[in-house]
């Protein structure tokens, strides 16, 4: 039998420094996994840690990004917990979840490619460039969302 | 003067005062200071794993130090930008904030780290000269993740704070507990 859920015995709700904590390992994690993209991203910009090609970059950091997702996901999905629908109902929720869904596609197809291959100075600095956009959109639609949950 | 007065002056200048009550500026400069946390902020987590010796093994310390500075400088002074328009145009109720408080000691304490470990590890070109990094390194890299953890905490549990006896009545949960 499927007990209907019931938001006031989430410890989430319940634990009264649970939610800022989930909200500390979100930013942290966060931290993580975008700044390790973003030093790929600065790599392929021509601009990342000097003598390492992208690919080196990548190579380096590409289980850091993944433990940094698995745990900023882990802890974004603690925090929809707390109150799914309100989440659920939001536009502006609604479109981080769209860009992140691009974000991690993206990264791990047509960024992590460019990163590997070594394509042109172009194609590569638009994919650093793409995917630092994707990224810091998800943090400012993550914010515009806490900020005003009513949407904008 | 007292700092509530003080601070209520600044706050209460034209410039806070339209910072507080723009509707789209204030979250897109909190937005832009949580950016510079994911960019800037992982770059600084990536160098302090690298001093502990635990992530880009195969570059020298001394090279990842010194090729992301400029962008960490960037941030930095952006990350800061956005603090003083976010804090100063509530700068009376962050005062009296204890968790503002500690946030601002810990930024002091992450420039005297800085100065501390400036010549050893920080502008030091002969960092990875022995094969092993000294243990200078990884304390200085062990103390600068602990300091930006802390700051993040403390920035985030200062959007909490509302009540004087919070901090009192959390210690004495503690107390119990123990």
């Amino acid at each position: 039998m499927i007990q209907p859920y019931d938001l006031s015995t989430n410890p989430m709700n319940t634990v009264e420094w649970l939610f800022a904590a989930m909200e500390c390992v979100h930013i942290g994690s966060f931290a993580l996994s975008i700044g390790t993209i973003a030093m790929v991203d600065m790599s392929l910009l021509g601009a990342g840690v000097k003598g390492r090609s992208p690919a080196q970059i990548l190579r380096a950091t590409e289980l850091w990004t993944v433990a940094g997702l698995a745990t900023v996901i882990t802890a974004g999905l603690a925090i929809f917990s707390s109150d799914p629908l309100r989440y659920y109902y939001s536009p502006t929720f609604r479109f981080k979840i769209w860009v992140l869904l691009a974000a991690i596609v993206f990264n791990y197809t047509f960024h992590r490619r460019v990163a590997l291959s070594g394509s042109s100075p172009f194609i590569a600095k638009a994919t650093g460039a793409i995917s630092m956009i994707l990224w810091v959109t998800i943090v400012f639609s993550g914010l515009f969302f806490a900020f005003n949950p009513g949407g904008y | 003067m007292s700092l509530a007065t003080l601070s209520h002056a600044i706050q209460s200048t034209d410039f806070f005062t339209s910072v507080r009550q723009s509707e789209l500026f204030y979250p897109t400069v909190m937005a832009t200071h949580l950016s510079c946390i994911a960019i800037f902020g992982g770059m600084i987590l990536m160098t302090n794993l690298r001093l502990l010796n635990l992530a880009l093994k195969h570059t020298p310390a001394s090279v990842v130090i010194e090729s992301l500075r400029v962008w960490k400088r960037i941030g930095f002074v952006v990350m800061i930008a956005c603090g003083i328009l976010l804090a100063g145009s509530h700068l009376e109720k962050y005062c009296a904030n204890p968790y503002f408080q500690l946030k601002l000691s810990l930024l002091i304490l992450t420039g005297i780290h800085g100065l501390i470990f400036h010549r050893s590890v920080y502008y030091n070109t002969r960092l990875d000269e022995e094969g092993k990094l000294p243990a200078k390194a990884v304390i200085a890299g062990g103390a600068s993740l602990i300091l930006w953890l802390s700051l993040v905490v403390c920035g985030r549990w200062i959007a909490y704070y509302d009540d004087p006896n919070a901090i009192a009545g959390l210690l004495r949960r503690l107390a119990h507990l123990v």
